[in-house]
């Protein structure tokens, strides 16, 4: 059994003068959703175009399925299925005409997975309206129910969900968990809406300037997310006094608005609260917070843009 | 390589450019014979006149620039779709994408290269009576010469088709090479007369010998068969090792 479905060894591409990938070396367990993030040209396509053999490497190997020579990634490249900066559509083809050439491109027995696919992705309706007079929305759909003609073990989506209504959005990523908890299919997913991806991933990788400067599991990202109680009071000066007398810390911040970040006795609320009221301040919001994908990744990107070392953090 | 073949025949089959070059073909094979009627001229042409002069004469061009537009749209629009990512990344290799690309091209190349000397060689013996028809082994020499270098310009068109990434630079490019060709290729033999021999033996310059399959010697007309066949395989090499380096956009 393969414990890793895609692992790239410091892998490079250098465009001219500009390094494209640098070094990176990541691992995609087998059942996991890794949601990978970075700002536009931080090298998450460029990436994905290595991996699906749009493009050669600079430097560096990588493996798919546990294969390294090219001869047999080309053939490994049959178990997966992609969406590569956009949906790839015959304009002029309606959705069963679509996926019929890809079908045939692949290779795959019998039609009855064209209604299958289709009926995944909520396109079964369709009739002959052409691809070309589909909406966005619709054109995502059928992007992806060609990335998973054939029963791809391991997809690999470069923005699914671009373009897609709150809806669409919310069905194309239930049909992802459903895909990746029933069939155990492997899913790479680049995205630039982060709360989404919070919702999706079990596993994330953070590229920023071609560089890969953290990988980690949804879990250790939430033991990462600095976690504090939000509170307001109606004398948040008086309340500061308290915390600081009574919890003896300073760990806490005041904001504009008034609202406090306590980031101590994040695990006793209680304690907290009562000491508030004991003190005869009145609490108007009261609840554990914490940071949230977006902050932590824009905390890890800003991070380096002040000079931090950053690369401690690379794995 | 089987199931590329397949895939592309699906694809050349339902591509618009394809089908509306097919029938404006078919339409002219049938309608620009009876221009013959009201010409002027005493009487009606002898069908194998009108091969020779109608249908093999402007032919030449037919076979280079209509299959010009089949190219832009039936190649290059596969990058500016974006469906030749999903076709390199399937778990083909680009040898066979290629090559099943060509095949299938050049295919289609021949199909429309074939409609008016087939087609128009009917209607014209419909219309003008079926007595002075080609001689069989004329008519099927110049069929088979004509099927040889569809193929051979469809390499050419292929190799150029895989270098740009949109369908006007594509066609836009192809028509004009292919009008305007002749004339630095000639001008150049003139100039460097080593070339000379090149020019005449190329398929830029043996496609309007096609005509004559019947007048030329033995040797040449080992040259008129075999060029176009060496000059497919060539340009299949080329446009192989091109699209083996290229990175898709």
């Amino acid at each position: 059994m393969d414990e890793y479905v895609l692992r790239t060894n410091g892998l490079s591409k250098k465009y001219q003068h500009t390094m494209a990938l640098d070094k990176v070396s990541l691992r995609i367990k087998k059942g996991s959703i890794y949601g990978f993030i970075g700002q536009n040209g931080a090298g998450k396509s460029t990436l994905i175009r290595v991996i699906t053999g749009l493009a050669s490497p600079s430097q560096g190997s990588y493996e798919l399925f546990g294969k390294v020579h090219e001869g047999e990634i080309i053939e490994a490249r049959k178990r997966i299925g992609t969406i590569i900066e956009g949906p790839a559509l015959y304009p002029q083809m309606t959705a069963v005409e679509n996926l019929e050439a890809h079908r045939l491109l692949k290779g795959i027995p019998g039609k009855e997975c064209i209604e299958k696919t289709l009926k995944m992705v909520g396109l079964q309706n369709t009739g002959k309206k052409k691809a070309k007079n589909f909406s966005l929305g619709m054109k995502q759909r059928l992007g992806l129910a060609i990335a998973l003609l054939g029963d791809p073990e391991f997809l690999i989506l470069d923005e699914p969900i671009n373009g897609l209504d709150p809806m669409g959005v919310v069905e194309i990523r239930e049909l992802l968990k459903k895909l990746n908890r029933e069939y155990e299919i492997t899913i790479l997913i680049s995205s630039h809406i982060l709360s989404e991806l919070h919702l999706l991933a079990t596993h994330y990788g953070i590229i920023h300037k071609g560089k890969l400067i953290e990988q980690l599991s949804a879990k250790e990202l939430q033991g990462k997310c600095q976690q504090y109680l939000h509170i307001k009071v109606d004398h948040p000066e008086k309340a500061a006094t308290i915390i600081e007398s009574q919890l003896s810390t300073r760990e806490y911040e005041v904001m504009p608005d008034g609202i406090i970040k306590l980031f101590v006795s994040v695990d006793s609320p209680g304690k907290v609260s009562r000491i508030l009221t004991d003190e005869g301040l009145v609490i108007e919001q009261f609840m554990p917070m914490g940071e949230d994908l977006e902050t932590y990744f824009t905390n890890r990107i800003g991070g380096e843009k002040h000079g931090q070392a950053i690369e401690s953090g690379m794995v | 390589m089987g199931r590329l073949l397949k895939a592309e025949w699906y694809k050349l089959t339902k591509d618009r450019s394809f089908r509306f070059l097919t029938w404006m073909l078919l339409i002219a094979a049938v309608l620009a014979p009876l221009v013959e009627f009201d010409n002027g001229a005493p009487g009606l042409p002898a069908v194998k006149d009108y091969y020779v002069e109608s249908i093999l004469g402007p032919h030449a061009n037919i076979l280079k620039l209509i299959p010009s537009i089949l190219a832009g749209f039936f190649i290059t629009s596969e990058y500016s779709m974006g469906t030749m990512k999903s076709m390199v990344s399937s778990g083909n290799n680009r040898i066979s994408i290629y090559s099943a690309k060509l095949f299938v091209f050049s295919l289609g190349a021949i199909l429309l290269s074939l409609i008016l000397p087939i087609i128009m060689t009917g209607t014209s013996a419909v219309y003008f009576g079926f007595e002075s028809m080609p001689e069989w082994s004329y008519y099927f020499q110049t069929i088979g010469l004509i099927l040889l270098y569809a193929a051979a310009f469809a390499s050419i068109m292929a190799v150029f088709s895989i270098l740009f990434t949109d369908s006007g630079k594509t066609i836009g490019f192809l028509l004009m090479f292919f009008v305007f060709v002749d004339w630095p290729l000639q001008l150049l033999a003139v100039k460097v007369p080593s070339f000379e021999p090149v020019l005449s033996h190329s398929v830029f310059k043996l496609i309007y010998d096609i005509s004559i399959v019947n007048e030329v010697s033995s040797t040449d007309k080992l040259f008129l068969y075999g060029i176009p066949v060496l000059t497919f395989v060539l340009l299949w090499g080329i446009g192989v090792s091109i699209f083996m380096r290229k990175e898709i956009k």
